[in-house]
């Protein structure tokens, strides 16, 4: 909690993401490091949760680029965060696609074989962490994506919905069905 | 573990969790979670998990910045109005042209020059002087129609007077002038 407390308090010190759009516009440089600064962390996640393994900040730093070169784009109708995460999305989604046009079997679809290692192990010492890590990794990739925005950042059901590109009604299943298949992975 | 029977309120823990709540739902939710246990276990393991997912971080923001351009206002672009434009300007020029050309067909098709006196004893190629003089162009529009090749070299303004000129073109000249299509000279003697 207390990470929230700090980043509303950042926020009000740094002022809003539409105020920093419209300083970074206005050609003040240091408004584009608050905002990636801001929402960087939350894109890596994100692109972790949709089975990027390898090369994730490049791909968080395509996500930026390609946000601020359309930021004109940006209408304000959902939140920033959201409309990075639906940027990163299409980029993975590319990525996979081209990859797929050349042969390589990228691709991870719902009901393939679940990874039971996650790189981000070696990152955790503690069991307990590394246990529900290991739980999360095992959800279907669409899950593990709803699952992560609606836990990891809070989101609600319509934010997730836009940026995974689903419904808001389909959003909620996945979140309960995986709420329910990590509590039964975690009771084994 | 078990499920709260409440599914309204287990459905807004992930949101309590992330502070997300507006403060008269989170009151609501609070008072629910005080009194039931089993959503205090939910609200701890989501908590856990909120931690272990958030644990992944560590982006390098000056290289990502680094890699962002400089904003670049879009231009204000007069390319659909100068297209549309000279889009109407060739609609209603072709059209004009279509129907001279069709109307200079016919008239020679027929034998008679539409503008010379009819009748026996009549010769259009015997009179070629009697074909109508053309009027003088005076209306800039008209000029456009008739195929000046000018139109992607005015400015704004003058495209503007354009369009407020063809208000008042006719698109079907009466038959009584502009016959320059009809203008058929007389082939020399001694050729085919």
């Amino acid at each position: 909690m207390t990470d929230d407390r700090d980043r509303a308090d950042s926020r009000a010190d740094q002022g809003t993401d539409d105020e920093l759009i419209r300083r970074w516009k206005s050609g003040e440089q240091r408004a584009a490091s608050l905002l990636v600064g801001r929402h960087a962390n939350a894109v890596a996640r994100f692109v972790t949760s949709l089975g990027v393994l390898d090369d994730v900040e490049d791909v968080v730093q395509d996500t930026f680029v390609r946000a601020f070169a359309s930021i004109d784009g940006f209408r304000g109708d959902s939140q920033l965060r959201t409309w990075l995460f639906t940027i990163a999305r299409r980029l993975v989604l590319d990525s996979r696609r081209s990859e797929r046009r050349r042969g390589e079997q990228v691709e991870v679809q719902d009901g393939d074989a679940r990874t039971d290692v996650d790189p981000l192990d070696a990152m955790v010492a503690d069991e307990a962490e590394r246990r529900m890590l290991g739980a999360v990794a095992r959800l279907t990739p669409t899950q593990r994506q709803v699952f992560g925005l609606r836990v990891g950042e809070g989101m609600s059901y319509r934010e997730i919905a836009d940026a995974v590109g689903t419904t808001e009604g389909a959003a909620r299943v996945h979140y309960h069905n995986a709420m329910r298949a990590i509590k039964e992975l975690l009771d084994d | 573990m078990t499920d709260c029977p409440d599914g309204a309120v287990r459905d807004l823990l992930p949101e309590l969790v992330n502070d997300r709540l507006a403060p008269d739902v989170r009151r609501r939710v609070d008072a629910h979670v005080r009194d039931c246990a089993v959503c205090q276990q939910e609200v701890e393991l989501l908590r856990a998990l909120r931690a272990s997912m958030r644990s992944v971080s560590g982006m390098d923001v000056g290289r990502i910045v680094s890699a962002i351009p400089a904003y670049r206002a879009p231009r204000r672009s007069w390319g659909g109005w100068r297209a549309a434009a000279a889009i109407m300007l060739l609609a209603v020029g072709g059209t004009s042209v279509a129907v001279l050309q069709r109307e200079g067909t016919a008239a020679r098709d027929g034998g008679v020059w539409a503008g010379a006196p009819s009748g026996p004893g009549t010769d259009p190629i015997a009179q070629p002087s009697r074909a109508p003089t053309l009027p003088p162009i005076q209306n800039p529009a008209r000029e456009l129609t008739l195929g000046n090749p000018a139109i992607d070299e005015l400015n704004d303004r003058e495209l503007s007077t354009l369009l407020a000129d063809l208000e008042t073109l006719q698109a079907f000249p009466s038959p009584d002038e502009d016959r320059s299509a009809d203008v058929v000279a007389p082939a020399p003697a001694g050729t085919d």
